[in-house]
């Protein structure tokens, strides 16, 4: 600790704060405009200026200038106010005072410290600027007549992002902001430059008009869309949710979002939301009251046994799928599962093998603290965005070394130095095999690992992946293998990150035993900045497997769509999930659900599915419920009803509570009940408490029992002439539910075919071209996007889509051989 | 007197190498490399007394002894010749005569601080001295001054010239290495100062090319004979002295350091102008604040010109006589300034500008008496700006509101300027 005197105050703060930093520990404010703590320091708008006695006296900025031992510093002498109130001045000399149709008007900080400086009459003038608006997207209005050049825009897309979208442009007072070569934006939009505007430069053009901001409650809750677990505060007025609000104290994240966490809050109150229930009635669904609804679908479980079977979107609360496999219970069934019944896989039965926990055993935090991370497929940027920001930070700041296994290039790929080994799709588990083999080889393994139970099946399962013999089947050279498995084992720490999700059934259980092998081979676990984390992709898909919501001794979700298919199952409750278009095999999918005598749906949307039922029971969003989500590091999260329910609409929690009373159980009073009995019997939970997560939340600590586990690899087939097609997220969607988020379907609205140039040059397609994509199973259209990032013989699409969608062509393989023409 | 950097000049064209060799050229780098210690290199450059021929001033030795011993990786130098002060024109009339000097002084400079990669930023505009240089550099690869174990010793020294797009910002030592680095010329927060985290973040020392030039004859003469050189008993060395504006002959002239403003005029210049008489100077480039007649005496080095007010800077005397309006003067230099803000703080972005047009104001007889105070606050507070560009700009600002206050004063109240501009 440094001691120093601010402001005639003795004070302590850590070596190698700022000033600035010194005085706000100590609760002294000095005013800033361009400082951003997230960000590096800048030190240009000069508002932070204070004297330091030992620097004779001269104005330094706070914002850039380190402490030292005995530094006596004043923040506010009559000198230092007036040179504040004349970059005021200056500032305002060609700022237009537009403020009564500001959008960023009582948000703004230069309106905000004008208004403390009292520069009541500004004693220069000079001509405004005249630089044109940027209309040019539907989500982000730039305006650089109102720029103060803080620069924190194009820094957080820079330092942050890594996106790089905003740089300066042109010099002295013509210094502008702008994209490249002057262009308009097209980036990821997540809005971050939007967020730390200090002016209203940068508005998000979804929120404009909609409220003066002091008009607005500011409602703290948890982004309902990937199992990040960003926090968010939702903008509510008259009960709408209609923006989200920046808080830059939020979240380990500090406030930073994606596209979709930003923009994509518009499903909450959309006006398509579903207000009644709904009953089949010759033929049509047609409104019905709560009560004639809840009757049909409690005289149907009633005894139903297992011949019922349940459905969930790990987007429910944990209380709501504890309540969820209790009415089923009640039911008498143990039929229940979520996420297409392999999504999950990696988590419930590779983990829950080798790690003895279904759970992983890293954290978000530990990306940062981190000396090398291996990230399996390019995508973990797309599925879970701002834990890609956590890479960026990590490799630009940090100098964390990045090394990556997919089977595309992506975003990732462009950091610096990162290395990217690009695999053929679905050899991924031979090669980590091979990287394991290697690491036996060399000598590279942890004096550790020999006596974790499967050490000997391990190594000798390993005998056929010599780097050399993986090398063919992956197209990667056998150096590039053995390289990888070098530095990986040689790092002090490592992380490995890979995702999970409907759109990813190579990212099954093997898979993770096979990176779970790496970690204990070499002692990767268990110490800060090393461990494997598996992303899962919904908000609560780790809550989902905590809570138990998958089969156990009952059928999972590809045995209940079986059983709906011959019969077996005669009665099935979809909880929020669209099996119609998230799971694979869309023909086999609307067969079953056809052929089931009576299905329930419970959602926000009319979605697919809920076309098919028999009752379409109208739910609530996150935004309208209490309870606890748990984020793919096990940290649970409490969240709290921003605005009452829409129309009729329930929360799955009341619909769940009252089928189990209708059944004669015992229904929970209140989720917080429910939270005290997760709280006493979920392995980790216990202890927890609504009051113990507070606002950051708690996290539920994985206990290790490693063993080593022997993964399947099976050999993918080239088909001759036909293309390798990939499933997976993009960047702006998350499921199926992001198709009610304005901004994410602005950004990108249907689905697409992702292709190299060497074969739309071979077969003669053109961006946009309209392509005919067939398969085994079927057949859709998609446009094309020719990328450089895709390997010759390889094609992307992203699944989220109800129209033209993917899974008509997927049939829930690693890899689908596809025709394509035109 | 040309004892050091024009010594080896012919008149109308660049020395050779052979030439350049014949007259002692490289024998002090050949000494040094035998002989002397990298750290005897760098005491002989302390005792010298040399101070950076680029505008500030800064002790030379005292400069490289910044740099850290032991921090692991590369460290840099660098050669700034990214000289675009207006009225400064010395680097170049140096480099079009004698590129060797520089090479000369590079190799020492790196020899003395234990760099094995160095690079000469020089402006677009110098097309000419940077032919010369790469000509040179090419020259010295071949007989051995350049390249690895240079004169049999175990030093090794490559030299990049990097013909930048050139910007007055770029000559900000910082901001230099930005632009070096290949990103925006903003210059960077110090500190951390460029001897500890510089170029790619590594050890960097930024030096003047007349700074450099210099090193060959310090080693081979030694400190004592470099000190004598100086008219002024604290001065050290010679200083190229680049004299434009009324004088008969403009010219760039080696002379003692601390020769007087008087002498230079009227013994090398050949006096003023027919017709012209001695109104005010600039005497180092353009961001120093003026001197008058009053000043003709003051010993142009260092000390002396900053106790009269003004500094030294680069030399680059620009002489002005009883046609030139000093608003009009003070306002072209400010317009020049403030073009070349790049923007990136908001006194020098917001404030030069402003500025300038209050001058405009003045100059076309629309001015107020509150704008004289307006000015002197703006010469008071963009002191405070981040880099030395804004503090520069406001030098003539300074001088003309303490000097010429009488001349502002007719241009307001008289409603035009008083000399009819």
């Amino acid at each position: 600790m440094v001691n120093l005197t601010i402001d005639d105050k003795q004070v302590t703060a850590p070596k190698n704060s700022t000033i600035y930093d010194a005085a706000k520990i100590n609760g002294i404010k000095i005013p800033i405009l361009c400082h951003d703590k997230k960000l590096k320091p800048f030190g240009a708008c000069r508002m932070c200026l204070v004297e330091v006695e030992q620097m004779r006296g001269r104005q330094v900025p706070a914002c850039t200038t380190p402490i030292t031992e005995g530094m006596i510093i004043r923040t506010s002498t009559p000198d230092i106010i007036k040179a504040r109130k004349m970059v005021l001045e200056l500032l305002l000399l060609n700022h237009p005072i537009d403020c009564p149709v500001c959008d960023k008007g009582g948000d703004c900080d230069l309106q905000n410290l004008t208004y403390e400086y009292k520069v009541n009459a500004n004693r220069f003038s000079d001509e405004k600027f005249h630089h044109e608006i940027d209309y040019s997207n539907p989500l982000i209005e730039r305006d650089m007549n109102r720029c103060v050049l803080c620069g924190k825009c194009a820094r957080i897309c820079d330092e942050i992002v890594s996106f790089g979208a905003l740089t300066f442009i042109s010099r002295g007072i013509e210094t502008k902001i702008g994209c490249e070569f002057e262009g308009s934006l097209n980036c990821e939009f997540c809005g971050s430059c939007v967020s730390v505007c200090p002016v209203g430069s940068l508005l998000a053009r979804p929120f404009k008009f909609k409220a003066r901001f002091w008009a607005l409650t500011n409602q703290k809750s948890v982004c309902g869309y990937c199992g990040t677990g960003c926090n968010l505060t939702l903008g509510v007025k008259d009960n709408k949710v209609l923006t989200t609000v920046y808080d830059e104290n939020q979240g380990f994240h500090n406030g930073q979002l994606c596209c979709r966490g930003r923009f994509g809050y518009q499903f909450i109150n959309s006006d398509k939301r579903l207000n009644t229930p709904l009953v089949r009635k010759n033929g049509s669904l047609t409104e019905a009251t709560w009560d004639e609804a809840l009757e049909l679908v409690a005289a149907r479980l009633k005894g139903a046994g297992s011949s019922a079977a349940a459905l969930a979107t790990p987007r429910l609360t944990n209380e709501e799928l504890v309540l969820f496999k209790r009415l089923m219970e009640t039911a008498g069934s143990a039929n229940y599962d979520h996420s297409a019944g392999y999504a999950h896989a990696a988590l419930t039965e590779g983990f829950a093998k080798s790690f003895g926990a279904a759970a992983s055993p890293a954290t978000i935090l530990d990306i940062q603290k981190s000396d090398l991370l291996l990230v399996i497929k390019t995508d973990s940027y797309e599925t879970h965005p701002v834990i890609g920001f956590e890479i960026n930070m990590a490799v630009k700041n940090k100098g964390v070394k990045l090394n990556i296994l997919s089977d595309k290039r992506g975003k990732l790929s462009k950091l610096p130095d990162a290395q990217t080994l690009v695999h053929t799709p679905g050899s991924e588990i031979a090669v980590i095999n091979a990287l394991a083999k290697t690491i036996l080889d060399d000598k590279l393994a942890a004096g550790t690992a020999a006596a974790i139970p499967g050490y000997a099946d391990l190594e000798k399962a390993l005998a056929g992946f010599t780097p050399e013999a993986v090398a063919g089947q992956s197209g990667l050279a056998a150096s590039a293998i053995k390289r990888l498995a070098n530095d990986y084992a040689k790092a002090e720490k490592a992380l490995i990150l890979f995702p999970i999700g409907n759109a990813y059934p190579g990212h099954n259980a093997d898979l993770a035993s096979a990176v779970a092998n790496l970690a204990l081979l070499t002692g990767k676990l268990g110490t800060e900045g090393s461990g494997v984390l598996c992303m899962a992709e919904k908000n609560n898909s780790q809550g989902a497997v905590d809570m138990g919501f998958y089969a156990t001794s009952g059928l999972n979700a590809g045995q209940i769509m079986d059983g709906c298919a011959s019969g077996a199952i005669k009665t099935l409750f979809v909880a929020g999930e669209n099996p119609v278009v998230s799971y694979p095999n869309r023909a086999a999918i609307s067969a079953a659900l056809d052929k089931v005598e009576f299905l329930v749906v419970s959602d926000l949307f009319m979605t697919e599915t809920a076309a098919m039922a028999d009752v379409v029971l109208p739910a609530c969003s996150f935004a309208e419920k209490e309870g606890t989500f748990t984020s793919v590091d096990r940290r649970v999260q409490h969240i709290k009803p921003a605005i009452r329910n829409i129309g009729q609409s329930r929360t799955d929690f009341e619909i769940f509570g009252q089928l189990i009373a209708k059944l004669g159980g015992q229904a929970p009073a209140t989720p917080a009940t429910v939270f005290g009995e997760i709280a006493a019997s979920a392995p980790g939970y216990a202890g927890m408490s609504y009051a113990s997560l507070g606002e950051t939340g708690a996290f539920a600590p994985v206990a290790v029992t490693a063993a080593f586990v022997v993964p399947k690899t099976v050999a993918v087939e080239p088909a001759a002439g036909k293309l390798a097609l990939v499933t997976g997220s993009a960047l702006y969607h998350n499921g199926t539910l992001s198709q009610f988020g304005e901004g994410p379907m602005h950004v990108c609205p249907e689905g697409y075919l992702e292709l190299s140039r060497t074969d739309a040059a071979k077969l003669q397609i053109k961006e946009n071209d309209l392509l005919n994509v067939a398969s085994a199973i079927g057949s859709t259209k998609l446009k094309a996007r020719i990328t450089p990032r895709m390997p010759e013989g390889v094609l992307f699409s992203p699944y989220h889509f109800g129209a033209a969608a993917i899974n008509q062509v997927w049939s829930g393989a690693p890899v689908t051989w596809v025709t394509v023409t035109k | 007197m040309n004892d050091i950097l024009f010594r080896h000049n012919r008149p109308d064209r660049a020395v050779t190498l052979d030439e350049y060799r014949a007259e002692g050229g490289f024998q002090a780098l050949q000494k040094a490399l035998a002989d002397l210690s990298p750290d005897a290199v760098q005491q002989t450059v302390i005792d010298s007394g040399l101070r950076g021929r680029g505008g500030a001033g800064f002790p030379t030795g005292k400069k490289w002894s910044f740099v850290p011993r032991n921090l692991p990786g590369p460290r840099y130098l660098i050669c700034n010749c990214d000289e675009m002060e207006p009225g400064t024109y010395k680097d170049r009339v140096l480099l079009e005569r004698n590129p060797y000097l520089l090479v000369e002084g590079m190799a020492l400079a790196c020899y003395a601080l234990g760099v094995e990669r160095a690079f000469i930023f020089i402006r677009r505009g110098y097309e000419l001295a940077a032919q010369n240089l790469k000509g040179a550099i090419a020259q010295a690869h071949k007989a051995g001054f350049l390249g690895s174990a240079i004169c049999g010793s175990t030093f090794n020294l490559e030299l990049d010239v990097h013909q930048s797009a050139g910007r007055y910002i770029c000559g900000e030592e910082t901001a230099l290495m930005n632009a070096l680095e290949g990103i925006r010329a903003n210059p960077r927060s110090k500190p951390p100062f460029p001897a500890v985290k510089g170029l790619w973040g590594q050890p960097t020392v930024v030096n003047n090319v007349e700074t450099l030039s210099n090193i060959p004859a310090i080693v081979a003469h030694g400190p004592a004979w470099f000190k004598a050189l100086a008219a002024t008993p604290e001065g050290a060395g010679t200083k190229l002295f680049c004299v434009s504006g009324h004088v008969q002959k403009p010219l760039c002239l080696e002379l003692p350091i601390g020769t007087t403003l008087g002498e230079i005029i009227d013994t090398h210049c050949g006096g003023m102008r027919a017709g012209s008489t001695f109104k005010a100077c600039i005497p180092g480039g353009a961001s120093t604040p003026y001197f008058t007649r009053d000043h003709r005496t003051v010993p142009l080095d260092f000390d002396p010109v900053a106790k009269a007010g003004s500094r030294l800077g680069t030399g680059g005397v620009v002489v002005f006589d009883q046609t030139t309006c000093m608003v009009a003067a003070t306002l072209n230099l400010v317009r020049f300034f403030a073009r070349e803000s790049c923007g990136w703080c908001t006194p020098c972005r917001e404030g030069l500008p402003f500025v300038q047009h209050i001058l405009e104001r003045i100059e076309a007889g629309r001015g107020e008496m509150a704008d004289m105070d307006i000015l002197r606050e703006h010469v008071h507070k963009l002191n405070y700006a981040f880099c030395a560009l804004a503090p520069g700009a406001m030098g003539p600002v300074e001088g003309l509101l303490r000097l010429f206050e009488d001349e502002v004063r007719e241009h307001i109240t008289g409603g035009k300027c008083p000399l009819g501009n």
